[in-house]
């Protein structure tokens, strides 16, 4: 059984939003409710300021804090390594997003972060949250897996878009968007990234381009300290540090 | 109050509607809070079925539990407390406790059905969290042995409210019920500080202390909605109550027990507050936005350090009049602890957002205040309700003055 995990590479990610973009579309996200963030944030003042950005999925920790905290078991690990939400077990206590250091964790019932309220121009007459023109077909809906339109008053997160990633061929040590054949089973945001600043592959195979380019660039995780031990890791080489902190302004 | 008491359900069904035609202090409390609690549940449900959670001010992108969360925690520890209070006398034998024990024990039970009440319009699925929870069986959660103890807390109130009301104080049965009662009560209070004190990325939550403090404040407001429930019930004034609960009063016991816990909690502030500016550790900024709050220093300075001088004082602190108002300052302190405590510790965002990069803003919404409004007045209401039917102030033959 493989374990997935995503290396992106700093030195190549242009922070364009492309990933965030093809998530939303692939998942039928709500606007501005990103699954797959880019956090945009500036360093140091004038006149030596920079602007930095950071790609930040969520990074389906070897020991998930979320998984650990959920009273009723709605948040499980998959025996391949995803993160994922049982919709039909989830009480919307919220203590998955209180605890989870990434902030990578959403509520479905919100104030809207951009107006008009999608929920109430597309609403939906069933359990779903709303009802976008667009959408996953039906048939890959899996509320067990928390992949598709979520209910009302769930948690909803990243799934590494696990109806395309549960079904690649056993043993593929990578999923390799150039490769037509592997193509539909990677993630959307690996598949659009138009500089190739992610890779999506089995880490507990050694051969994998994953392993290879982790153990050669010196791949690293973000807030590692805590002990979460996140699949996702980032190669900085040129191309910036990981932040080490939360990005913020003490004196604000 | 001298009331007849109901000796029936029946008789307990047509006393509560009665009650809402006498002209007595707890029933004139009864009908504020009943017509608040219609109107506020009113609003809340209202806006829950139009807007949904939505309703609220929480966010992904910041403060995910807000006041409803810490309305919650403040009805939960201040029930713990009084089961702390009540078992001075029931439990480790400080009998001139007893007067209080009954009065304790209900208002325990209210007050922890408030906050049930409020925790369970706040969730996103209640009806779903009974069973899922036990079926799912996530020992790992510390919400999970919340949810247990809090539970086994509520069955034995029960049990030890009904073993008081058939005048059984001192049985082996009682005794037994009233010490499984203390150990839940440590056990969920304890447990409620750890859902925040086992997040190790939240660091003005993280640690051991926090389980100690929830303990400890739940024992201070517990005992000032002990002193403000008991004036109330004779009118505030100490000529009607019975002469081992008017010695208790106004001897300096009670405020010496008051005073103590102020001064615990207080010390436990301000190390709080000196650990979280003196520390450079990422995640510990929101204590810098806590000390620009005007509410948090509404809660040091008025709120706990004034009672605490007051209930220092020879000449105040046996003083009826000094004893209310340093309670309801408490209490007030209490509810606002709670709110700044939850909220200040979500104030660090975690990696959220574009530009997101000072401390997160949180103010409640009117439903949220609703929501607040809800949990109060339903506590009140069925307080009134107690104390109406129930006899609050019945003690052992020996304790009880008459």
């Amino acid at each position: 059984m493989a374990t997935w995990g995503m290396v992106i590479d700093l030195e190549k990610c242009t922070g364009c939003q492309a990933c965030t973009l093809a998530c939303g579309m692939e998942n039928n996200r709500l606007p501005g409710e990103n699954w797959q963030d880019v956090i945009f944030f500036t360093e140091g003042s004038y006149p030596s300021a920079q602007l930095k950005w950071f790609p930040r999925p969520c990074q389906h920790c070897e020991n998930p804090s979320c998984m650990a905290v959920c009273p009723t078991g709605a948040t499980f690990k998959t025996a391949d390594g995803v993160v994922l939400v049982d919709w039909d077990k989830c009480i919307g206590c919220k203590y998955c997003m209180v605890a989870c250091p990434y902030g990578v964790r959403f509520y479905t019932e919100e104030k809207p972060l951009v107006s008009p309220d999608m929920r109430k121009v597309h609403a939906s007459k069933d359990e779903h949250s709303w009802n976008p023109p667009w959408k996953m077909p039906d048939a890959r809906e899996d509320w067990k897996h928390g992949v598709g339109i979520q209910p009302h008053d769930v948690v909803s997160k990243c799934t590494f878009c696990y109806h395309r990633v549960s079904m690649a061929p056993p043993g593929t040590p990578d999923l390799d968007p150039q490769d037509p054949k592997l193509r539909e089973f990677t993630p959307a945001c690996v598949v659009t990234c138009p500089p190739g600043a992610r890779l999506f592959g089995d880490l507990s195979n050694p051969e994998s381009r994953v392993s290879r380019m982790i153990g050669d660039k010196r791949g690293v995780r973000l807030l590692d300290q805590l002990g979460n031990k996140p699949q996702v890791y980032y190669l900085t080489g040129d191309g910036g540090a990981v932040p080490s902190n939360r990005a913020i302004d003490k004196k604000a | 109050m001298n009331f007849i008491y109901p000796k029936t359900p029946g008789e307990a069904i047509a006393g509560t509607f009665r009650m809402f035609g006498e002209n007595h202090v707890t029933a004139n409390l009864w009908k504020l809070s009943v017509a608040v609690l219609a109107a506020s549940l009113a609003y809340v449900f209202y806006m829950l079925s139009s807007e949904g959670h939505a309703a609220f001010n929480t966010s992904s992108d910041g403060v995910n539990w807000g006041s409803a969360i810490a309305t919650y925690v403040f009805f939960a520890l201040t029930s713990s407390g009084l089961t702390f209070i009540a078992s001075l006398s029931t439990v480790f034998g400080f009998k001139q406790f007893y007067p209080v024990a009954k009065r304790c024990i209900w208002l325990a039970i209210v007050t922890l059905i408030a906050g049930f009440a409020v925790l369970a319009l706040e969730l996103g699925h209640p009806f779903r969290m009974l069973w899922a929870m036990p079926l799912g069986m996530q020992i790992r959660s510390a919400m999970f042995w919340m949810g247990v103890f809090y539970s086994i807390d509520l069955v034995l109130l029960f049990i030890k409210f009904y073993l008081l009301w058939r005048e059984d104080w001192d049985s082996s049965l009682s005794r037994f019920v009233g010490a499984s009662s203390f150990v839940a009560v440590v056990l969920a209070s304890g447990m409620l500080g750890l859902v925040f004190g086992s997040l190790a990325m939240r660091p003005m939550w993280f640690g051991s202390a926090t389980s100690l403090f929830f303990i400890i404040s739940g024992a201070l407001s517990g005992a000032a909605a002990i002193v403000v429930s008991v004036y109330l019930a004779y009118g505030f004034d100490t000529r009607n109550m019975p002469a081992p609960l008017r010695a208790l009063k106004l001897s300096d016991q009670l405020p010496k027990v008051f005073a103590t816990l102020i001064g615990i909690v207080l010390l436990f502030l301000l190390t709080r507050i000196w650990v979280g500016l003196w520390s450079n550790q990422d995640g510990m900024e929101g204590f810098v936005a806590l000390l620009r709050a005007p509410w948090f220093h509404l809660e040091v300075w008025v709120c706990l350090a004034l009672p605490f001088l007051m209930m220092l004082s020879p000449s105040m602190q046996v003083k009826p009049r000094w004893q209310v108002l340093a309670s309801v300052l408490v209490l007030l302190g209490m509810f606002i602890e709670r709110l700044q405590f939850i909220v200040a510790g979500q104030n660090v965002p975690m990696f959220k957002g574009t530009w997101m990069n000072a401390v997160t803003p949180y103010t409640p919404s009117l439903t949220e205040w609703a929501l607040v409004a809800v949990g109060i007045s339903s506590a009140l209401a069925l307080y009134a309700l107690g104390d109406r039917l129930f006899n609050l102030s019945d003690a052992p033959k020996e304790q009880a003055g008459y």
